[in-house]
């Protein structure tokens, strides 16, 4: 990463004019990038007949420009769309999956990075060698192990077979090598337990690193359609991105309802990404991955 | 976690080795069951005939040759290659293109670089399928936004998923929207680069152009290489987006949109010949292996010069 230095490049000492020239660019861009969450929105919040007129509006109104905003799609897609289940079975899903996923990539890369045992590095590197396995290579036996284990079909599945990341091990583990040593071996002096170390310590100290996988894994799975795709069949059991492709690819083109199912399932991680956006942001410039 | 507590009562090194293993246990165990065993698995249904019920029947290479050669039983295996490679040839220069302007104007003004970090970044984050979603709904023909505003600036705007010729054009638009992580990497190698380089670069009368040609993409190189490596590995893994976006008609006008990933799944998952699909996945590793060989080698020489 080298040094930091100040935001601003002072030091190219840029003219003004092509600065401000940039930042009209940036913002001309900017709004191209979110012209479509716009639309998006704003289709979501149209009366049905209003969706499709001749010359399209931003603003959900009339032919004739009357004000006709409502909540009707959004009211629809969680009733009739099964929305409301799926939001659930996400909710659910994210939530029993990502903390034993984070816990079990934090004690791993703990003791990858702190306790001495016989066959470790070995063990790291054949560990590491999984990442190279593009997932969609493993895709059909894991379906298949998945479903012998008795998981097919159910929420379990989707979170059982997702439990470790060979990635977050290896980010936690960098992580974890950075700490300072001498904390450990006072806390050992005082008869403190390893486990007891990784608890209140380590844990503690990585605090930064187990964000950025926690909201990396959070928004992975949270948006995952793959998956739930190949392991699910009941609708009942459906996530978001699943009832959403179900809605998406139905005979009627229902686009208000549509965009209000995409607003429920993207809502939660814009929200989630704007409040830890600059860890999110700086996590990934450092790691090089999304 | 009852083991667990136990085990860490117990003081010292002596301990550790013991420690050591209860700590990687879960992500071993998980590692054996849910990666090496479908790979092994995978390997070896490859050479099967599966349908997932009865047991697998062994067929040897059949899998790879019918994939390969059989146009009869595969009609659109080599159609899925061709789409997937153009689809990478086309889409991750764009990707590049586009976050590397962005970083790169980002880097040059004072204000409101987290913003437009957020604002290029947020497509990446948002879920294929409602991007999917909204990009089929913006590339409504009649009642898009796009078509609309094309024709602010009188360009009759086409069936953009509808006409095959169109179908990877206006994937590549998707992609090129999506170029939130390229900006993100750049923005961190542009910071990356020391500012005495631009000042000796002035002393010599490099003009701001002359820095971006001869210093600043030529020190990116390591960054370019690493974005497009990743870059085709994620495209060649493209499902997602084009499932959502053709809905019932998979692979749209034509198969012009069916990624390789998707004939995958359809032959395992529609038509329930896993051990093809198996053969399939194995095919798409090695065409991964071989690619990232290729650029790896390409990139030395590329130094060595």
């Amino acid at each position: 990463m080298g040094h930091r230095r100040p935001e601003s490049r002072s030091g190219r000492r840029a003219p003004a004019a092509l600065r401000v020239l940039a930042f009209l660019l940036l913002v001309a861009g900017s709004l191209v990038a979110l012209a479509p969450f716009a639309w998006m929105v704003a289709t979501s919040f149209k009366q049905p007949q209003d969706v499709f007129t001749s010359t399209p509006h931003l603003l959900p109104t009339t032919e004739d420009g009357q004000w006709a905003g409502t909540l009707a799609s959004y009211t629809e897609v969680f009733e009739l769309g099964g929305f409301g289940g799926a939001f659930l079975n996400s909710v659910l899903v994210v939530a029993v999956l990502i903390p034993l996923k984070v816990l079990c990539a934090a004690l791993a890369a703990y003791a990858f990075a702190r306790i001495p045992f016989p066959g470790r590095d070995r063990l790291f590197a054949a560990l590491l060698t999984t990442i190279m396995l593009p997932s969609v290579t493993l895709l059909v036996p894991k379906v298949y192990v998945t479903q012998w284990l008795g998981m097919a079909d159910s929420l379990t599945g989707l979170i059982v077979p997702s439990l470790v990341s060979a990635f977050d091990i290896f980010l936690l583990r960098q992580f974890f090598l950075t700490h300072p040593k001498e904390v450990e071996e006072a806390a050992m002096m005082d008869g403190a337990s390893r486990l007891r170390i990784f608890w209140s310590i380590a844990l503690p100290m990585a605090r930064p690193a187990l964000a950025v996988v926690t909201i990396t894994a959070f928004i992975f799975h949270w948006n995952d359609l793959l998956w739930p795709l190949v392991i699910l069949s009941d609708q009942e059991k459906y996530t978001l991105p699943l009832a959403l492709q179900a809605l998406a690819s139905g005979r009627v083109a229902q686009p208000h309802l549509v965009m209000a199912g995409a607003v429920v399932a993207v809502m939660p991680v814009i929200l989630i990404f704007l409040i830890f956006q600059r860890r999110i942001l700086d996590g990934i410039q450092f790691t090089g991955l999304k | 976690m009852e083991l667990i507590r136990q085990a860490g009562a117990r003081k010292g090194a002596r301990s550790d080795a013991f420690v050591g293993w209860l700590f990687v246990t879960p992500a071993v165990l998980h590692t054996i069951v849910f990666m090496a065993v479908p790979a092994a698995g995978a390997l070896f249904l490859s050479f099967t005939e599966w349908d997932m019920t009865s047991a697998p029947r062994w067929t040897g290479l059949r899998n790879y040759q019918e994939i390969l050669f059989d146009r009869d039983l595969y009609p659109d295996f080599w159609v899925s290659v061709r789409v997937t490679l153009l689809y990478a040839v086309l889409a991750v220069p764009a990707a590049l293109f586009t976050g590397f302007v962005q970083a790169y104007l980002i880097d040059a003004v004072r204000r409101g670089q987290g913003f437009f970090r957020l604002a290029f970044y947020l497509p990446v984050v948002t879920a294929e399928a409602a991007v999917a979603a909204i990009w089929r709904w913006l590339y409504d023909p009649q009642f898009g936004l796009i078509n609309e505003a094309l024709g602010l600036i009188g360009i009759d705007g086409p069936d953009w998923l509808g006409i095959p010729e169109m179908v990877v054009p206006a994937l590549v638009l998707i992609a090129a929207w999506q170029s939130g992580t390229a900006m993100l990497i750049f923005l961190a190698g542009l910071k990356g680069i020391s500012r005495n380089l631009y000042e000796a670069a002035e002393i010599d009368g490099a003009n701001r152009r002359a820095q971006l040609f001869h210093l600043t993409l030529p020190l990116l190189r390591p960054t370019t290489f690493y974005l497009t490596v990743t870059g085709i590995i994620f495209a060649l893994q493209m499902f997602g987006v084009v499932y959502v976006l053709f809905g019932r008609d998979i692979g749209g006008p034509e198969s012009a949109g069916l990624t390789y990933v998707l004939q995958l799944y359809v032959s395992g998952f529609r038509d329930g010949e896993m051990g093809a699909a198996s053969a399939m996945s194995f095919l798409l590793f090695i065409a991964t292996l071989l690619i990232t060989a290729l650029q790896f080698r390409l990139s030395r020489r590329d130094a060595a010069s």
